[in-house]
């Protein structure tokens, strides 16, 4: 199970691991500095034009899209040294990445599915942290019954698409300048059939974004409307009708390695739950003790869990751990929240300019979500008892 | 203990249920959210106009002397509708302190009829809260000093507004001196009023959670049964409908401690303490596994500041650390289970235990 400690001292994850940490000390200072521990989940509101220009700043340096094959840009790095990027990345206090869906979800999904043309043109700008990029799955009657989307899609006579209907719970469409979208090109067809998946830009006449506000008061998602909205000819990604297969690609790469960087944030957070407890004494209390250690060990769980998913190399199916995988964290990190809440007792209830009490503030409030979006907690549940274990579907309509 | 109510205390839960059914929907509940006091004189007058104001003033004051009791199925039902008053503070725990002092004292005459008018607000500051509730409408603050009692006017007080997670509260710092002139009852006197209105003020947020559960169980409930996915209505599945299942017999199962929590401080019994503290670990169980379960049934919409959901968990959410945080509830039960004299065992039934059992050791509070 991997080489001792001390044989790693200069091997490639290592030099890794030594590269990126100088890197972040010389370059997160300046403008920067104000972004450290910010961005994350729930905090997507904080200085979205500085957190671009840092988008740039890495990229400049080379450290966007590191998993990626060198021929698109990225540095073609190890699993290993992968998690050692993330690491130093969040420990340095990295902030939330404003890329995320382009380098997490987007790009994978177009070096697996798309044309040369496409990858020529669309995977430069999310490497060069130039290109943001929104995801338009979610619609008002398609939720966990993702294929019951129905914004229509129709191709015009010069190639190009005109797109009309509705998406909604749009995460940063408002920051973005292009959303994939899925969308029936099939009039009269059910389900995950008759599905394509487009590529058009936000900023265009036929697309309105309008915010949604959410429980903390911040408007992190959005609803985004189509009318008549264009994608060029070329922003159909793989066959036309076929786009429900892209579209459960890109899931797949959802629960792949861009889970190792969010496990990273977990780690900071229960750090300051632990900073917290020990600030008012809640560390004494033996209930509040043992919680923090079951909350510990469930996060290293989660970690060899996801590096054993992870060992399996690209072979990103439904395996058994990627089943398993979303439930844990999601209920984990929502558990957080409520022991973060209780560690800060009545502190937790009043808005404050403490960092650490801020970020727990935000976490509980976006923890309850955790186990909503990305497949909810009963989806998650169908998945295993019918895909993991056979058992018979429950009746659905 | 008989947990049957009152045919009488029925009817006027009933009433009052009715009437904040019509006065406080959860429309205006958002608008009086966005006012800066935060609370509608209006809505104030008409709460008055069916007694609630009164409810806690001796008749020779000019209200209805009513207690406990009666109180907690009122309590309840200002949880269930969120009601953003603070009726509680000066009708509930202000009114309770005052009545109990003895004598037909001045500030009994001056401050107990206007209460139970409506007209007078009250605030109280004891340090079981970091900050005062109400304090900037407040006519009257009722300040703890060394287990002393000051009463304490506005314009000797300095505010300074603190913001809360939920919007309905009014949370202010209050800086004051305690003077010879503001004390209406010394530290001897002031102890055991203090102790009852602690026990009141934690009984009050007990009852609230399980009116709150229940708010948040309605309208999971309801939206599980208008919403559709897969072509079917989601309360059709049993992972949607099971945990919602769950939740009713939360509440129900804390209900009747809360109840038993509000007979104990009417009988001043000397383990009543107790029984506040676990009516605050079962309410406040009850409580989130509501907002759980209610926010999951929702999906996306329960996350959001448009569905109403939001209003009560934060209501829910807040009152956990006051009056007492449930570490400290917990910590009291621990200790009286723990405590040499501890009343349990076959032999040791209900009523004894709450009756003859000494009282126990005074808790210190862990955190
Ligand atoms: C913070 C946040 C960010 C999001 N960002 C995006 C984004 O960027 N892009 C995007 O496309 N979408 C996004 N979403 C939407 C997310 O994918 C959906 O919320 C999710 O798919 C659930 O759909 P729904 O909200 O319509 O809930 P519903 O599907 O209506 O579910 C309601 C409840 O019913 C349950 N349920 C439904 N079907 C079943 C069943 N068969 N068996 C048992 N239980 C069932 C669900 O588990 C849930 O508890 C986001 C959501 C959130 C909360």
């Amino acid at each position: 199970m991997g080489a001792p400690e001390t044989a790693l001292a200069q091997n490639p994850v290592d030099q890794i691991r030594r590269a990126i940490a100088q890197w972040m000390a010389e370059h997160l200072t300046g403008e920067f500095a104000a972004l450290r521990h910010r961005g994350g989940p729930g905090d997507e509101g904080a200085d979205p034009a500085l957190r671009k220009r840092w988008e740039r700043e890495m990229a400049a340096g080379g450290w966007t899209c590191v998993g990626w094959p060198e021929a698109y840009g990225g540095r073609g790095l190890s699993i290993d040294a992968q998690v050692a990027f993330h690491e130093e990345y969040a420990r340095a206090g990295g902030p939330g990445r404003m890329g995320h869906i382009g380098e997490g979800l987007i790009g994978p999904t177009l070096i697996r599915y798309g044309s040369d043309a496409q990858k020529a043109r669309f995977l430069p700008g999310i490497v060069e942290g130039r290109t943001f990029w929104a995801q338009g799955y979610s619609e008002p009657n398609a939720g966990s019954d993702l294929a019951n989307v129905q914004t229509r899609c129709w191709q015009c006579d010069d190639g190009s698409w005109r797109l009309s209907g509705q998406k909604i719970w749009t995460s940063l469409a408002h920051e973005s300048d292009w959303i994939f979208v899925l969308a029936r090109s099939e009039p009269g067809s059910k389900g995950r059939h008759g599905l394509s998946f487009l590529l058009l830009p936000l900023d265009q006449p036929g697309v309105t974004i309008r915010p949604i506000r959410q429980i903390s008061g911040e408007a992190e998602f959005n609803e985004v409307f189509f009318d008549e909205a264009v994608a060029e000819a070329d922003g159909l990604v793989g066959e036309p009708g076929k786009g429900w297969e892209v579209a459960m690609g890109l899931l797949e790469i959802e629960r792949g390695v861009s889970t190792l960087g969010q496990q990273m944030h977990f780690a900071h957070e229960l750090g300051l739950v632990v900073e917290v407890a020990r600030r008012n004494g809640a560390d004494r209390d033996p209930a509040f003790r043992a919680r923090l250690a079951r909350a510990w060990g469930g996060l290293r769980v989660m970690r060899y869990n996801a590096l054993r998913m992870l060992s399996g190399g690209d072979d990103l199916k439904l395996g058994r751990e990627a089943l398993i995988y979303k439930y844990h964290w999601s209920n984990w990190h929502r558990d957080l929240g409520k022991l973060a809440m209780d560690a800060l007792g009545p502190e937790a209830d009043t808005p404050s300019e403490d960092p650490a009490v801020r970020r727990l503030q935000q976490v509980f409030f976006f923890s309850r979500a955790d186990t909503i979006y990305a497949g909810s907690n009963e989806i998650q549940l169908n998945l295993i008892a019918e895909r993991g274990l056979g058992l018979p579907r429950e009746p659905r309509g | 203990m008989d947990f049957t109510f009152e045919s009488h205390q029925i009817a006027f839960r009933d009433a009052i249920r009715k009437f904040l059914m019509v006065e406080a929907a959860p429309e205006m509940l958002r608008e009086i959210w966005e006012t800066t006091s935060g609370r509608s004189a209006d809505l104030r007058a008409r709460l008055a106009d069916q007694g609630l104001t009164a409810l806690s003033v001796p008749e020779d004051f000019g209200g209805i002397g009513l207690g406990d009791l009666d109180w907690v199925l009122v309590l309840q039902e200002l949880g269930y509708y969120a009601i953003p008053e603070s009726l509680v503070d000066t009708a509930y725990l202000a009114a309770g302190l005052l009545s109990e002092l003895s004598g037909d004292i001045e500030i009994k005459r001056e401050w107990l009829p206007r209460i139970a008018s409506g007209e007078a607000r009250v605030a109280i500051g004891h340090p079981s809260n970091p900050f005062v509730a109400d304090a900037g409408t407040a006519n009257l603050l009722l300040m703890w000093h060394n287990d002393a009692v000051h009463a304490v006017r506005p314009d000797a007080v300095k505010l300074t507004a603190q913001p809360s997670i939920d919007n309905s509260r009014r949370l202010s710092q209050v800086e004051w001196k305690p003077e010879a002139s503001t004390r209406i009852a010394d530290a001897r006197i002031g102890a055991p009023l203090w102790q009852r209105l602690l026990l009141r003020g934690g009984l009050a947020t007990a009852a609230q959670q399980v009116g709150l559960a229940q708010r948040m169980l309605d309208l999971g409930v309801d939206y599980a049964a208008q919403r559709k996915q897969f072509g079917k209505i989601i309360g059709t599945f049993q992972g949607v409908k099971h945990p919602l299942a769950d939740v009713a017999v939360a509440i129900e199962f804390a209900e009747p401690v809360v109840h038993r929590a509000a007979y104990c401080i009417g009988r001043g019994h000397a383990r009543a303490g107790h029984a506040v503290a676990q009516a605050r670990m079962q309410a406040s169980e009850a409580a989130h596994k509501a907002a759980r379960a209610s926010i999951q049934a929702h999906g996306a919409m329960g996350y959001t500041w448009e569905a109403d959901l939001q209003m009560f968990m934060k209501r829910a959410w807040v009152l956990d650390a006051g009056w007492g945080d449930l570490a400290h509830h917990k910590a009291r039960i621990a200790e009286d289970i723990f405590d040499d004299q501890a009343a349990l065992g076959p032999s040791n039934t209900f009523s004894t235990h709450y009756g003859e059992a000494p009282a126990p050791r005074v808790s210190a509070v862990s955190r």
